[in-house]
């Protein structure tokens, strides 16, 4: 990998990292807060909504980290008995394959996106559907890339 | 081609490829052979968006890797052995109730036996246990409190259970109920079975009142998480989202601002970890709601029931072979990637067996926990070898005596539904 390249990487995971903790600890303050309000019967109506969609960007945020340390569910089977070219070969297979999956996922994403801003569908009040779905092409299309590189690179990421 | 097709998605199962990229496949090419746009795909998947209960699973998620992270496993052994220490076995009966509310915070991710395991194993063997039964007991134990509120486990299967629309309904706070019975039973049955195999103590050791309030006054951020949990869930007074969120937020305050056990700069790093896990699961909770829709578009579950029908003709027929068929399934898959698969095409099979979907639930899981560790693929096996650098045979014939006992567990809780569904 190019100097350039593995810069742009480690900023890109710096980036990834302080999103993800701070979603997080959004979700947790926020729900929380919730509760507490909905207690003295103060609950805010728009804030579930709202916490449904931050469940969902923390979930793909948090796929897309999987993803860079070999983290995602599988039946390794075979793959951890194989050494050498074997191993290699079959990263370049399953690897290849779950970029393939994912790049498609995206571009149908994308469908959805177009779908929606044509309904005009909104989440809650005047916030469109779609500024909440934003995060499913940008996340696919990122995991189609880091699936590639994965296919290629065994081993850690540059990782701040 | 079509076959063709299938046995390359078999193989790149095989080869370890990601679980959710095979599932979207699957439900990709099901979408275009039923003629609808990818589109469809993605707006199910988007539908992850419309469950009120998911929230539980990023939050429980996260309270068990900082209460994991934190010095609460030491303080809960100390507390549990301050109150049980004195009975005979009373080491065997702290571990499995260490293990079993440790896992219920975590779920059965392997964490337990890194965090409490490895605690309890050199008490256990300082206390003269024998050394293959405490390997075997902490290896067995790492799952034990699949059943118990607040599992994740138990969630997800409430909330895959729920998409379905079955009658009679299922809902969290009903898995909650059934897991309890269950779940005490396989704790009796190990207890009792730890002490038989407890050695002879010269002098049995006496209950230190001012141990035991020490160790309560130790303990003193931790318990009213459990009060928390049990009575917001029990006594019916929150949701199950709402107790996640308090419990969430409440170990973050305890473990970072007033215990301070977690410094503020491993928190982002912990989140993070704690959000992969999240990430990979509902990543596949999302692709396979399009494979659900998918299967019941195409009338698969229906078929399945007649197929099922033709072959096996009573209830107990049915009991007996799910059993083995979810313990090869515990075996190959994590319990929560099984239950997004399989729990859609079982229910409808289930229900025509006149089995309540409740206790399929209950079943389901506890066949689950067995396959844990029920070698050669068990995944508690390798995460204990790992841990307790021992190899992966030797933990297998500890692990022996606790499989079969909880195996007797699980068929007396398939066959005996009153269990189940006595508290509901």
């Amino acid at each position: 990998m190019t100097r350039v390249g593995k810069r742009l990487l480690v900023w890109l995971n710096r980036l990834e990292n302080t999103l993800i903790a701070t979603l997080a600890l959004l979700l947790v303050l926020l729900s929380g807060a919730q509760v507490l309000l909905r207690l003295g019967n103060h609950g805010i109506v728009w804030l579930d909504p709202l916490l449904r969609v931050l469940v969902l960007w923390l979930a793909m945020l948090g796929a897309l980290a999987a993803a860079r340390v070999d983290k995602h569910i599988s039946l390794d089977v075979l793959g951890r008995l194989l050494r050498g070219p074997a191993r290699r070969f079959v990263r370049l297979l399953s690897f290849g394959f779950a970029a393939v999956v994912s790049a498609m996922l995206a571009q149908a994403a994308l469908g959805l996106i177009e779908v929606d801003r044509e309904a005009q569908t909104r989440l809650f009040g005047s916030v469109p559907s779609w500024w909440a779905e934003s995060i499913l092409p940008v996340v696919f299309g990122l995991l189609a890339l880091r699936f590639l590189l994965r296919a290629v690179v065994a081993g850690e990421e540059p990782v701040p | 081609m079509t076959l063709v097709l299938i046995l390359a998605l078999v193989l790149l199962l095989f080869l370890g490829a990601p679980l959710f990229a095979l599932i979207a496949a699957v439900a990709w090419l099901g979408v275009r052979a039923a003629g609808y746009d990818q589109t469809l795909l993605v707006a199910q998947f988007y539908g992850l968006t419309e469950m009120p209960v998911l929230i539980a699973i990023p939050l429980f998620t996260l309270a068990g890797y900082l209460l994991s992270e934190s010095l609460a496993p030491a303080r809960l052994v100390r507390l549990t052995e301050a109150l049980l220490g004195w009975l005979h076995g009373g080491l065997a009966i702290v571990a499995l109730l260490a293990c079993a509310i440790f896992t219920a915070f975590t779920g059965a991710s392997g964490v337990t036996i890194v965090a409490i395991g490895g605690l309890l194993l050199p008490a256990l063997r300082q206390a003269n246990y024998p050394e293959r039964f405490s390997l075997g007991l902490i290896t067995t134990s790492g799952s034990l409190g699949l059943l118990f509120v607040p599992s994740v486990p138990l969630i997800l299967y409430g909330i895959v259970a729920q998409q379905l629309g079955t009658t009679p309904a299922v809902s969290i706070d009903d898995m909650f109920l059934a897991g309890v019975l269950p779940g005490l039973l396989m704790l009796a049955v190990l207890a009792v079975y730890g002490m038989w195999r407890a050695p002879a103590r010269r002098r049995d050791l006496p209950f230190s009142a001012r141990e035991a309030r020490a160790a309560l006054w130790d303990a003193r951020y931790e318990l009213p998480l459990p009060i928390l949990v049990l009575g917001g869930v029990y006594g019916g007074f929150f949701a199950a989202s709402e107790v996640a969120a308090v419990t969430a937020l409440y170990v973050l305050l305890v473990s970072v601002l007033i215990r301070r056990e977690i410094p503020l700069r491993r928190l982002p790093e912990l989140l993070r970890e704690a959000m992969m896990l999240v990430g990979a699961i509902l990543l596949i909770l999302g692709v396979s709601l399009a494979l659900t829709n998918v299967i019941i578009d195409a009338e698969v579950p229906a078929r399945m029931v007649h197929w099922v029908n033709q072959h096996v003709h009573s209830r107990w027929g049915f009991l007996l072979l799910l059993n083995a068929f979810l313990i090869l399934l515990g075996m190959l898959l994590d319990v929560f990637s099984a239950t997004v698969l399989v729990v859609p095409i079982l229910i409808p099979i289930a229900l025509h067996y006149g089995v309540h979907p409740v206790h399929l639930g209950i079943i389901f899981l506890a066949n689950m926990q067995i396959g844990y560790f029920t070698p050669p693929v068990g995944m508690n096996l390798f995460i204990a070898s790992y841990r307790f650098n021992t190899p992966v045979l030797e933990l297998t014939r500890a692990a022996l005596p606790f499989f079969w006992l909880l195996l007797a567990c699980v068929l007396v809780i398939t066959y005996w539904p009153g269990l189940s569904l006595a508290l509901l």
